[in-house]
Parts: structure tokens; sequence; C-alpha cells
């Protein structure tokens, strides 16, 4: 009997780790289980002494994500599989019984099968009575080299058998223990201390079991005081079937098999083994049909086909492939249980598919002890994929989806979803999901120095600037995942007027109500940034362009629809106050650009609407995002789409009335079809991309489109290429695979469209721009990092980049 | 438009008289024309002589010339009257600098013509610059952008530095001819002009009266003068365009755009490769 190793990695999620307001999820450390010891044992009832057959089985599956890194969440999946001690066969499953009880009686056997949640300390003092006490044994005391019968041996003494042997009686042959399947009925092992009352224990199992007609258990004594076991059998079997079917007898009530009375006449017999043909029928009736694919009930078939006489043998080869199927496809908890109706044409085999027939959340408090949640129930159901509900087949890849799905919430510090046998209701599992929640409320305070240089390059005392974030957050409010998070940061807090950056945040998830298949979020969020405009940059050839500051103060509100996971709508509104800055932070209305003289022409193109360089205005904003890409051996192939739209309103300066369009399409095409799974090789990919924008009406500066940049063209400055009101961009990237990364190869393309003059003040001519370009270049991925080289072909000089993330 | 500092014409005198007969007499032809303001804006690159040739016509040194360096930062207008009619002559910067159109003394000399009315350019360039580059083209192609293509039905190309000897032995009027074709084409390219007369008679020839003829002949002889008002100068107003058809764009990409997409997510959704477990799932919820 095995003891489960139960190996959780876990997990303390450090409290000292605040999510930032931005991205939450990345910073918590979580860890969930799924940690499935199925119990899945059956028992062989005509004993008197109930043996038990353990599977243990872990499946563990973690979660981890690394608190500061910027990989995001992954997920590690790692199954653990821990086989009885000493057990060869790999099915070593369910106790499994077969044989007509009656003989000729027609009717097949029946075995209750249970499914029994054992506590480990009682394992563990099973564990000892049957191997335990370690050398201690004692020696048969008899001459060696002699067979003993089995009640001649002394019911005091505790006997090493040193070896154990199979003898068939219908072939004549001996043959090892560890070469036959059979092997795993016995429990008795080579090398263990057993009683005499142990080993008759084992014989009357043996004997009950339905695989043998026949069997003896007769002990040889060796020189060195051990016993030799010699197991003489003669195999049951069957007549020949040929046909098979499967059936899911999961939640079937056991039928009681009256006794028969010994002294009942032959009609009394015969009426009773019609009657429990009939009872047999019915259940057959009642039951669930199973998942079992038709192929492998062919491939069944076929076994039963190929041999004459339905053998126990051939019957524990059924089950073993019955159970691989299940096994595999991710039915950890499905068990052959019986085979019925032997002695007739078909074999029916009996398989505990496991039900669910409850599905139990509950919540944990850092100590593991269960308490009441602040998480409302349905926000969790909800993401519990309808597979996990009662009434379904457990299957761990449900189990797993639902770790992920709940993990994504970004509630819980541990999340368990662990299926468990029901004992109320025979062959039924109990879906038990265990969670522990995280910090309601967490406040954080960060501070740092920044020591800015300055004259002379060099730092001096006055430079030394203390500079700190404080960060709140309230989470789940009400239990449905409401969230309030505010964050102020500031890089000098003796003067924090200078630049005071802060956000709130207010999401409000399932507006539709939580029960309502409809997931839309509400988000409104107050925030302020400061942006250097690429709008002002210089082209080629010119000297320092001398920057302008965007600042924008707003506030904004939106709903957000998903559709798929990555798929979404979101549309709202947008209100915000831009102030335009020069270097010095005095708001400056226009651009400026150095002139040949030294000095600066200041009349440039207009920072903004009301060219006072400050702007108000409310727009309405819509995005949608349709998004099907997937990983591939971990790299992206798919199609994306998102389609921006800024409307504005004829609210604030100057009633800005416009429509700033954007449209981009990216497809990632997989050029080789390859063998998805985990360290194969990912496919060569060929990236198109591009991306249109436009704007009709008025606009700003602040909002005129860009040409150059990592994000733009590469291999350009940001904005180098310049800016204007409708753009054109398009790039194409040949991604392959080198080991396990890849390197590629691109050519992109930025276009105006002729519209730089279309914005005021032409801020493309002003600078000195070009207004298109194209270029080219070859990089590798290296981690996270790209190293490019890339080639601007207005210039037709090369330069080496490295960036960060991802272009597309 | 009235003037205020209009002064008499003392220049004209110094002219020869046979000078100032013709231009009397051409002068006296506009006026019967119902004509009696004459703007002539004269424009072009440094150092072309753009200022010397204001000097000449007035016969007055009302814009300073240095050989070495660009004088005239701001625009100049020079007002004269000759009886009852007045002439005014706008010399300007140099409009080129550093190899680059410079906007900003285009935006002053915008400025200055603000509310002015122009009825001739006079776009000026050397004769004995051989080439022609984009800079040209540029220089075309800004005065176009400021004041709309129709300035150049109402221009004249002065070609100034004339005393030169032609290369390769070329011919006088062969090389002037070429010359101004290599520069008219630039025009054209930048500014589709469709007329231009070349007025320079460099064998002692009186040129001056010549050239005002062909100022007035070009006044005459139709288009319309320009006017310059605060539209001209800011040029159309792009943000204007295309206002009134914003509601029908949005119809459109939310007809178009957006539920194309929502379609296609919609497709996403069934298409979805659920895995096996997934439907195989007969049970019942």
């Amino acid at each position: 009997m095995a003891f489960a190793q139960r190996q959780l990695l876990s997990s303390a999620l450090s409290p000292a780790a605040p999510p930032r307001p931005r991205r939450p999820v990345s910073k918590i450390v979580s860890s969930a289980h799924i940690t499935e010891q199925s119990g899945c044992s059956s028992q062989i009832t005509s004993s008197k002494e109930p043996e038990q057959w353990n599977r243990k089985k872990v499946f563990l599956l973690s979660v981890a994500t690394a608190s500061g890194s910027a990989v995001g969440g992954g997920f590690v999946f790692s199954l653990f599989s821990t086989p009885p001690p000493g057990s060869t066969g790999g099915g070593g499953g369910s106790g499994w019984g077969g044989g007509g009880g009656g003989g000729n009686g027609g009717g097949g056997g029946f075995w209750s099968s249970f499914f029994s949640a054992l506590s480990p300390p009682a394992r563990a003092e099973e564990e000892k009575m049957e191997t335990g006490a370690g050398p201690e044994w004692d020696s048969h005391g008899l001459p060696a080299n002699i067979v003993v019968q089995l009640n001649k041996l002394s019911g005091l003494k505790r006997y090493k058998i040193s070896d154990i042997v199979f003898f068939d009686r219908r072939r004549g042959s001996t043959f090892s223990s560890s070469v036959d399947s059979l092997f795993e009925m016995v429990s008795l092992r080579a090398g263990g201390v057993y009683t005499k009352a142990q080993i008759q224990a084992e014989l009357e199992t043996l004997a009950s079991c339905g695989m043998f007609e026949k069997v003896d258990l007769e002990a040889k004594t060796k020189p060195d005081g051990t016993l030799s076991l010699v197991v003489s059998f003669t195999e049951s079997t069957w007549q020949s079937a040929d046909s098979f079917r499967c059936i899911n007898v999961g939640l079937l009530p056991q039928t009681k098999q009256p006794d028969m009375d010994p002294d009942m006449t032959d009609r009394e017999k015969l009426a009773y083994f019609k009657s429990m043909e009939r009872d047999y029928r019915r259940r057959i009736e009642r039951s669930r049909p199973c998942l079992l694919p038709v192929s492998v009930q062919k491939e069944v078939m076929e076994m039963l086909g190929n041999q004459g006489k339905v053998s126990a043998r051939l019957l524990q080869k059924i089950r073993d492939r019955v159970q691989k199927w299940y096994h595999d496809e991710g039915y950890a908890c499905a068990q052959v249980v019986n085979f019925g109706n032997l002695n007739t044409r078909e074999v029916v085999c009996e398989v505990v598919e496991g039900d669910i027939t409850q599905l139990s959340i509950q919540f944990q408090d850092k100590l593991g002890n269960i308490c009441e949640g602040n998480t409302q129930l349905p926000v969790i159901r909800r993401e519990l994929p309808k597979q996990l509900r009662p009434g379904h087949v457990f299957n761990i890849e449900a189990g797993k989806q639902a770790l992920r799905n709940i993990n994504s919430l970004a509630l819980f510090s541990n999340i368990e979803v662990n299926p468990r046998p029901d004992e109320k209701n025979e062959g039924g599992i109990i879906v038990e999901i265990k969670l522990k929640e995280l910090e309601q409320k967490s406040a954080e305070v960060s501070t740092e120095w920044n020591i800015v240089p300055g004259r002379n390059g060099r730092p001096t005392l006055a430079s030394i600037q203390p500079g700190g974030t404080v960060t709140f957050e309230h989470r789940n409010i009400k239990g449905l995942n409401r969230s309030i998070i505010g964050s102020v940061t500031s890089s000098n807090l003796l003067n924090p007027q200078d630049d005071l950056s802060f956000k709130l945040d207010y999401v409000h998830p399932y507006v539709d109500g939580v029960t309502n298949p409809r997931n839309r979020t509400f988000r409104t969020s107050c925030f302020n940034s400061r942006k250097m405009s690429p709008v002002f940059t210089g082209g080629p050839g010119v000297d320092e362009v001398p920057p302008v500051w965007i600042d924008r103060v707003g506030f904004k509100a939106n709903i957000s629809e998903s559709f798929t996971r990555q798929s979404k709508f979101t549309y709202g509104l947008v209100m915000e106050e831009i102030t335009t800055r020069d270097e010095t932070s005095s708001i400056c209305t226009h651009g400026a650009r150095p002139l040949p003289s030294g000095g600066l022409s200041m009349d440039g193109p207009p920072t903004t609407l009301s060219g006072t360089g400050v702007d108000r205005m409310a727009f309405a904003q819509a995005n949608i995002t349709r998004d099907n890409t997937k990983y591939v051996n971990g790299t992206v192939v798919g199609e994306r789409n998102v389609f921006q739209l800024d409307q504005g309103l004829g609210i604030g300066s100057n009633f800005p009335f416009f429509n700033r369009h954007q449209l981009t399409i990216t497809r990632f095409i997989q050029l080789k079809q390859v063998e998805e799974g985990a360290g194969k090789p990912p496919p060569p990919v060929l990236v198109l991309h591009g991306h249109y924008g436009g704007c009709v009406g008025d606009l700003p500066s602040y909002d005129a489109f860009t040409l150059g940049g990592p994000y733009s063209v590469r291999g350009y400055n940001m904005g180098e290429l310049g800016a204007s009101r409708n753009i054109l961009e398009l790039a194409a990237e040949l991604r392959i695979p080198v080991r396990n990364t890849h390197v590629y190869t691109f050519v992109e393309h930025g276009n105006d469209l002729g519209s730089s003059k279309d914005l005021k003040g032409n801020p493309t001519e002003f600078f000195r721009r070009v207004g298109y370009g194209s270029s080219y270049g070859v990089g590798a991925k290296l981690g996270l990092v790209r190293m490019e080289y890339a080639v601007d072909h207005n210039s037709g000089t090369g330069a080496v980049f490295f960036r960060f993330g991802e272009r597309f | 438009m009235a003037f205020v500092m209009a002064r008499e014409w003392l220049g004209i005198r110094q002219f020869p008289p046979a000078t100032q007969t013709r231009l009397i007499e051409l002068l006296g032809k506009l006026k019967q024309e119902n004509v009696s303001t004459l703007t002539i804006l004269v424009m072009g690159k440094g150092g072309m002589g753009k200022s010397s040739t204001v000097n000449s016509i007035l016969g007055e040194r009302v814009a300073s010339v240095s050989a070495f360096q660009s004088e005239g930062l701001r625009p100049i207008m020079c007002s004269r009257t000759q009886a009852g009619f007045t002439l005014n002559i706008i010399d300007t910067p140099g409009i080129v600098e550093g190899g680059y159109v410079n906007e900003q003394a285009i935006g002053i000399i915008k400025r200055f013509l603000l509310n002015k009315t122009i009825d001739v350019l006079l776009y000026v360039d050397r004769l004995d610059a051989y080439r022609m580059d984009t800079l040209d083209k540029q220089v075309v192609k800004a005065i176009t952008d400021t004041f709309g293509k129709t300035i150049w039905r109402r221009s004249l190309v002065v070609l100034t530095h004339a005393q030169l000897s032609p290369p390769d032995g070329l011919n006088y009027d062969d090389f002037v001819a070429r010359r101004s074709e290599a520069l008219l084409t630039y025009v054209r390219l930048g500014g589709r002009l469709s007329k231009a007369e070349f007025q320079i008679l460099p064998n002692g020839i009186a040129w001056i009266p010549n050239l005002v003829e062909t100022i007035i002949n070009v006044v005459t002889s139709g288009g319309q003068s320009i006017t310059v008002d605060q539209k001209l100068i800011e040029g159309p107003n792009p943000n204007n365009r295309g206002k009134l058809f914003i509601p029908l764009i949005l119809a459109f990409q939310y007809l178009f755009v957006v539920k194309t997409i929502q379609r296609s997510i919609q497709e996403d959704v069934r298409k979805e490769n659920k895995s096996l477990w997934e439907l195989r799932d007969i049970g019942g919820g």
C-alpha cells in the first residue's frame, strides 16, 4: 500500500509584493495545485477481510508567477504518479475480479466496488502491518527444501518470503513473478515478512477474485530460513465472445446479490439465475453510454476475436487497454470495475468513469483551515468549465482549465482543484476547490533616491533627490472582484509638484450580473501622464530639436466586453486636459527649431488646437480587438485585428470635432506544420503587418500619427520620418526557429500618404523630415531582448538596436 | 487700397529721357485700363539680386545691397506715385537658408503681405547659375503653397547678373533661352507656370522700360490679382476639411469595420479548437 506522495509546490504569497497598478497579476506570487488522490480502489466483497487495492496518483499542477518578473505568468504542469511499491504492472489499479460465482450459471459475478477515501494515517498503519517490522522475521525452523502446506505453518511466526513463483497448472509451466500480469493480483511481495494469517487471507483473496478457477499456495522451505511461495493456479476461462460493450455504471446503485441458499432445488436455482440475468439486463439498460470511442472498442473486439476463450488474462488486458485510454484522455478517476455477462457472446465492461456528484468550493485561511470566504461563489463558478459541474465526468484537463481561469482572477494566493471520492454516493466524485484568498486591502510606500548628474557631470549633494511611490489597493470589494487601485509617484518628494504622477482606477466586473454569461467590465480611471512628443523631433541632419512634453490629466470611463480570452470590445468616454510644455516646464504653444545662427525659430507648428498650449476635450473612444493567436510550441500563430476609434464630440477648446481611426492587421502565418508538444521545435512563421491611421477633422499635433520608431518603422528614431494626418505602415517579418529561440529578418515601410501638409504647421516639413521611409534588417531574439541590425533605407546606413518586447 | 506713405517717384528722373518717356507712356496706358495701382512682389533665393532689381526699377537706393551678405531680413515695400499712378514694389528677403526653404522667412513675408494685393510676382534668379536643383523646385513649391497656383499666371521670371559670357562659345541668346527654359521647367513642375516673359537686353538696351512694359502686359492680359488675406496666409485649414462627412464616416466604420470584426470574432468562437474532452462531454448539466 502506498503512501501518497503529496508534493505541493508551495508558495507563500508574499504580501510584500503588492501589485503595481498597471499589472496587478504579474506581481502576485501564487501557486496552485491540482492534487488528485484517487483512492479509486475497488474491493472484493466476498472476502471477509477486505483487501484494499490502492492506487495513488498525485497530479501536481502548480502555477508560479515570479514576482516582479516581466515574463508574466507561466504555467508549469507536472504530473507525478506513484505506483504501489514493487508493482510492476503499470495499470495496477483496481482490484479486479472475474468469473462467475455460479460456475456455469450464466450470470456474471458481481463485485461491489467502492471508492474509499483513505486518510493517510490509516494507510500508514496498514503499511506497517503489511511490510513493516523491518528485518525482524522468524526462521521457519524446518528442514530445508521441503514443501509445507499452508495450514502447517505456525500461526505465531513471522515468515519471510524470499521468492514467489507461479505455476500454471493448465500449461504446466512455472514462471517468475515479475513477467506476468497475474502477478499484480498477489499482494504478497518477495522479501516481505508475513504471518500465517496474512498468507491465508491472501489465498482467500486469490481464490475469490475470480481470476482463478483453482488456486493454491504452497510454501517451500529454504536453507536460510525463508520461505519460497509457490502459487499454483488454474486460470478461469469462459466461453468465447465476439462482441464487446462498455457501460458507465458510475452512479448505479450496487445490486445486492441475494445469497444463494445451498438448499435450493434445481428449479429454484434456475429461477434465481434467471432473475439475476434479468437484473443484469436492466442494469445495462439503465447504465449510461460510456465515453470509450469506437476505435478502442474495435481494438478490444479484435483482442476477443484473436483469442478463442475468454480468459482471465485477456480480461485483464482488456481492462488495461480500456483504462489506459481513459487515463490518457485525462479521465483520471475512471476505473474498470467489473466484467459482466461472461459466458455469453458479449463481454460487458463496466466502468466507473468518475461522475461528478458535487462541486464544493472552500476557502482556507492562511493556516489552511476552512473559513468563510469573502469572494462570492458565483464569481468562481462562472470561471469553471461546465465539464466540472455535477453530472459530467471528471477530467483532469477540465480541472486544469478551472485552475487557469480562477488564477486569472488574481484573487487567490493558492488554488487547489481536487477530485475526491464521494462517500455517500458510490462511484461519484466530489470536486473540491480550495482557495486561499489574497489580502483584500494593501498599501505600500516605496522610496528611492535619484542622483542626477549636476554640472561637470558629477552628482552634487543638491542633486540627490528622494523619490517614491505610494500605492494602495482595495481588491475584491463586496466579493465581486471590484477593485480600487491608486498610486502616486514622484521622483522628487521635496518638490512633488514638479512631477507628480497619479493614477486611480476603479474596476467593476460583471456589469450584467455575475450569473449572466455576458462578460462586461466597467472601468474608470483618473490619470496623468507626461510624454515627450515624437511630433517635435528633427529629421536627419537637424540639430537637437527642443523637446515638447505633452502632459495629460484626465478621466476615463469605459465598458469592455470580452468575447474570448483575447478578443474584446471596449467603448467609453475620455475627458482630458492636455498641456504642452517645453524643457523648462513652461507652457509652450509652438514647436521650435534651432536656426543655423544658433537661435531658435519659435514659430513652429502649433502644439495645441487652441493655440494657447492648453487644450481641454472630451471624446468617445472605442476599440475592438479580434485576436485568435495561439502558441504553437512557444511561437505565436494566428491573426490579430485591432480597430481603434476616437470620435470627437465637439466638446472642449475650439470645439474639437474629429474622427481619428486606426486599423491594425497582423497575421502570423505558420509556414510548416509541426507536431505540437512540449520541447518540440516551433514552426517558422511569416508575420505580415499593416497599420493604417487617419483623422478627419480637428487634429492637434499631440494626436497626429508619427512615423518611425521601434513600433512603427524600425531603424529610425521615434518620429524621425514624420508626423501626419494619415499614415500607412507595412511590415513583413520572417521568423526562423534556431534552437530554443528564433532569428528573424524584416522589411518595413512607413508612409505619410502625402498628408503631412494637412497637419497644421506641417511639422514633418518644419523639422525637415522626409515623410516616408523603409528599412530592412535581421535580428535575433535573446530571451526578452531583441537584438537587431536595421538598415535605414533613406540614408542607407545600418545600426544595431537592442529592444525589449515584441514588435508585433 | 490707399497707401499713406506713397511718395512721388523721384527716381524716374534719373533715367535717360527716352526711358522716362517710355515709362510714363506705359503707366498712362495702364491708367487707361483703369488701373491706378500696381503692386509688384519680388521674390527669389538669396543673393539673386532682388534688392538690386528693385533699386534699379525705382532708380533709388531703397533697399540696401551688399555683395557678401543677405540684407533684407524683413520685406520692404516702396510706394511711388507718378501722375496719379501708384507703383508699389515689395522687396523680400531671400527665402532660402542653409540649403532649405526658410518657412520663417516665408511666414514673415506672408504676414507682411496681409491685406495687400499682388498684381505681379517677379521671380528673380541668376542667369549665371548654370544648374537647377531640387532647391529651386522647393522654392517654387513654397511660393505656390503660399500664394496658390494662380500667382504664376501673374509672374515674371527675371534673370539677373546677365553680363556674363556664355560658356563654350554659345550664342548669348541661345544660352539665355536655354537657361530660362530650364528654369521655367522647374517653375512649371512646381507651379504650373502658364505664362512667362523674359526681358533682358544685355547689349546696352535700356531694360527697365522693357521690364515695365512686360509687367504691364502681364497685368493687362488677364489673370486675377492675388489678394493676400488671412485665409491665404494660413492656407486652407486642413482641420476643417471633410468635417461634414464625419457622421457618414462614423456610420461606415460602425457598419463595415466594427461589424466585420465582430463577425469574425464570432466565427473564431465557433471555430475554436475544442479539446476532445470538451467535445466528448455528454453529461447533463
